[in-house]
């Protein structure tokens, strides 16, 4: 028996092609056939066997890396919440308030980030890439809870179109979509953006403000350290996540587990991550070093750095995006290497800009074809010329 | 013997490694001789419909160089010339008789093989068909035997991952070998012999060939492509330009250089997903058909999973074909193809459940997915057997950047196809640099 579904795309076709009445919006029907059942042409060129990998497999596979990421970010907001408000913390009961607060986000970033995509498509009759489907998800997991839905649209097609469609869609873009989102409204809407908004509950209990660990400085000669801790963010709360912050950022467990789907399946390229975490590392260690600024992030050490804000998430998630990122090897470590050197010294140096990681990988996204143009050149002055 | 290393490349776990027996088939009821195999030809034809030839009489040559002559493999009546989409010369298809009646030539052995003047050596061939037999590098054309090759190349396995087994073809050609690499001697310094590794074990048995073999390749394909050895021994750019020469061949010009006579004989192998099968001992254009009793509607016949042409069922083997692939095309649009789990998905990226175990996996000939625009992946990169960037190459090539393509080593690239193969973008990044040497080498000559 024939597949209903395969039949009604089958029954729709001369609609959408050809000389069809809706052949203008033959991508939409495009993406949603393609979605369902995956085309496989025949080869007619050589090589005549082709690897099963396609891109929206490839893509699929970063939505797989984000669940963990999205899940516990959904729990935590439920938590944070009942938290704040002294309500009960059941499991369940988390979840679910988080699920409130953060499906919206989504369902708004996806709706509006696949209105802009299709509007593209339809004008300019190319096929609907997938490369949305991870900056619709990445996306909100960047946000506050508490932001309002409008400057989620308005993040979202700033994302899309000024960061990707003007470009000419997805593999031609120099910024990652998402971030270049988020930098709009960063810049934008402060107000929504920082300060003590990282807590989705209407009131809250005396003692907490609903920052971040990024804004907590030592009072009074308290060393940086002791004043997280004695603040709620101690070393096992941030790696586990259980803290304030944007949706998906907390946990950094979650991002390695993340980090870890995508360096074995061979999604993202293991050197940027790698080489971002040294960086950050290297560099946290050597302003640690440095005499001073005892109350400060400068005085914060390696883990606390790695594991408080955004870092491992920017650096699995948002740095690894092959199409922003450079494409030869030593390019990738020196890409990695500096998005932790400036993530540290962002944070340290600038205190208006206490999340660096945003600012630094974006600032790195640029510098990226830069970074392959030195590196081919001089692998191509080591090889035997072949003119 | 030196071991070449190889980082990259990569061998996908396929179904149908033929078996190590030997079966000789009758010939066919017709027999072809190919032009679509041959790179840069612009034949031009000697016979005509009807025409009564021999085995070594000229049927077409090349326009660019008329000394150079395509010889009939096969005696009787000229049955057929097909030709292509403009007029292009596909196949010349002699229906042959039972004389087998050939073209004499002398045969040129010992002394004489050691005295004779480069140039008439390579008269002699150019005469007997098989001078073309020599590539030289980097396009791969016909050998210029004006030019001095720093080294020839003569790779004992063929193009494809179930190419046939050397021992096999050798057994018995000894003597064909030896005069063979003779000639190849007058026309270089250095003569390269590489094997696969896994073919050494068989090759062992045969001491004088052993005894020749200079270098042993890994078995991750393609280390073993002329190309790709080239690449690992070349030290400056007088090694560019290189020939290099199949064993197929080489065997065929030693055999015409003992005998006199133009050799007919060929050693094919003939795969197909979930079959093993003998080797078998055919006839140079023999048709496709001949070779297997059936071939599925749903399936393409190629002469190398990775690097060879798309024959009709109707079609014969060309002058540098040796194996035939039976690729079953899948014309079924998956459902939620890209989620699936993926038990028997071939993949270089471990992104199918298929990564976790050894078991080879049935391989289609279809595309698995649509054309997108590169995303810098890179897996292109980390494939390519010669160090090359195929994503920035066909950027550079797309443009039109030719001075760029060429300082990235576009001229380097051994035509394995394996980029192509990984990409998941599904770009045809291998013709794309294919067209790009071509158009090179037209330009210039």
């Amino acid at each position: 028996m024939k597949n209903p579904l395969k039949k009604l795309f089958d029954d729709t076709k001369p609609l959408f092609t050809g000389n069809g009445k809706y052949k203008k919006y033959e991508p939409v029907w495009d993406a949603t056939k393609t979605f369902f059942f995956l085309p496989s042409p025949k080869n007619t060129v050589m090589p005549f066997i082709r690897d099963h990998l396609d891109v929206k497999r490839y893509m699929s596979f970063v939505i797989l890396a984000l669940l963990p990421v999205t899940l516990f970010g959904i729990y935590n907001t439920g938590y944070q919440a009942a938290m704040a408000t002294g309500q009960s913390a059941s499991f369940f009961s988390c979840f679910f308030s988080g699920l409130w607060t953060v499906l919206p986000l989504i369902v708004v970033t996806y709706a509006v980030g696949f209105f802009w995509e299709f509007l593209f498509a339809i004008i300019r009759g190319h096929k609907i890439s997938e490369g949305l489907l991870v900056s619709g998800l990445l996306f909100p997991l960047t946000l506050p809870p508490t932001i309002p839905l409008w400057q989620v649209a308005l993040g979202i097609s700033f994302g899309i179109v000024i960061g990707k469609e003007i470009f000419g869609g997805t593999g031609r873009n120099i910024l990652n979509p998402a971030l270049t989102g988020r930098a709009f409204l960063f810049f934008s809407y402060p107000v929504s953006m920082s300060g003590d908004i990282w807590i989705a509950a209407d009131k809250m209990v005396d003692g907490i403000t609903g920052a971040t660990a990024l804004a907590v400085n030592g009072t009074g000669g308290q060393a940086i350290g002791s004043a997280l801790s004695s603040q709620g963010f101690s070393m096992g709360k941030l790696f586990l996540g259980l803290v304030p912050g944007s949706v998906g950022e907390t946990s950094a467990l979650c991002c390695l587990i993340g980090a870890a789907i995508l360096i074995v399946t061979r999604i993202a390229n293991w050197r940027i991550i790698t080489g971002g975490i040294l960086g950050l590392v290297m560099t946290s260690l050597l302003v640690f070093l440095i005499p001073g600024g005892k109350e400060t992030w400068a005085n914060a050490g390696p883990l606390y750095h790695l594991f408080a804000g955004g870092f491992l998430f920017g650096i699995t998630f948002m740095a690894t995006d092959p199409v922003s990122a450079p494409g030869t090897n030593p390019g990738r470590w020196i890409y990695g290497i500096l998005i932790g050197f400036l993530t540290v010294t962002i944070r340290v140096a600038n205190p208006a800009f206490m999340e660096g990681v945003m600012l630094a990988i974006l600032f790195m996204n640029v510098f990226a074809p830069l970074l392959d143009y030195l590196v081919i050149k001089f692998t191509a002055s080591k090889r035997i010329p072949n003119v | 013997m030196e071991k070449l290393r190889l980082s990259r490349g990569f061998t996908p776990k396929l179904e149908g490694l033929p078996d190590s027996s030997v079966i000789r088939l009758p010939s066919g009821k017709t027999i072809g001789l190919c032009a679509e195999d041959i790179p840069y030809i612009r034949p031009k034809l000697l016979v005509k419909e009807g025409q009564q030839v021999q085995v070594g009489t000229p049927m077409f040559t090349d326009k660019r160089d008329n000394t150079i002559q395509y010889v009939s493999p096969a005696a009787g009546r000229v049955k057929e010339i097909r030709f292509g989409a403009r007029r292009r010369l596909l196949e010349v298809v002699v229906a042959p008789d039972e004389t087998d009646a050939f073209v004499f030539f002398d045969p040129i052995q010992g002394d004489r093989l050691r005295d004779l003047p480069k140039a008439d050596l390579a008269s002699h061939l150019k005469q007997g068909g098989l001078w073309q037999a020599l590539r030289q590098f980097p396009a791969k054309d016909t050998a210029d035997p004006d030019h001095f090759p720093a080294m020839i190349i003569v790779s004992l396995n063929g193009n494809d991952i179930f190419s046939p087994h050397p021992a096999l073809v050798l057994q018995d050609r000894v003597a064909d070998f030896q005069t063979g690499l003779s000639l190849l001697e007058r026309f270089s310094h250095r003569i390269v012999v590489s094997a696969r590794h896994s073919s050494l074990k068989a090759l062992e048995q045969i001491p004088e060939v052993k005894d020749r073999i200079t270098h042993v390749t890994p078995d991750t394909y393609p280390a073993w492509h002329p190309g790709a050895v080239l690449y690992r021994l070349k030290q400056d750019a007088s090694d560019n330009t290189s020939w290099c020469v199949s064993l197929d061949h080489l065997l065929m010009i030693g055999r015409f250089l003992n005998t006199g006579r133009y050799p007919v004989e060929r050693m094919v192998t003939l795969t197909q997903a979930g079959d093993s099968r003998p080797h078998l001992l055919t006839r140079q254009g023999a048709p496709v058909s001949r070779l297997t009793s059936h071939i599925d509607k749903n399936s393409i016949i190629t002469t190398g999973q990775f690097n060879g042409r798309q024959v009709p069922a109707d079609g014969h083997l060309g002058f540098f074909e040796t194996t035939v692939n039976i690729l079953q095309v899948q014309d079924d649009e998956e459902m939620f193809g890209f989620a699936r789990p993926g038990l028997n998905k071939t993949s270089v990226s471990s992104t199918f459940l298929s990564a976790l175990f050894k078991k080879p996996s049935p391989v289609d000939a279809t595309l698995h997915g649509e054309l997108r625009a590169c995303i810098n992946c890179s897996y292109c990169q980390r494939i390519c057997p010669n160090d090359m960037m195929p994503n920035f190459i066909m950027k550079a090539l797309l443009a039109d950047e030719i001075e760029e393509a060429l300082s990235l080593g576009l001229l380097d690239c051994c035509q394995c196809g394996l980029c192509s193969f990984t990409c998941p973008s599904k770009i045809e990044l291998a013709p794309i640099l294919w067209d790009g040497i071509q158009s090179h080498h037209k330009d210039k000559a």
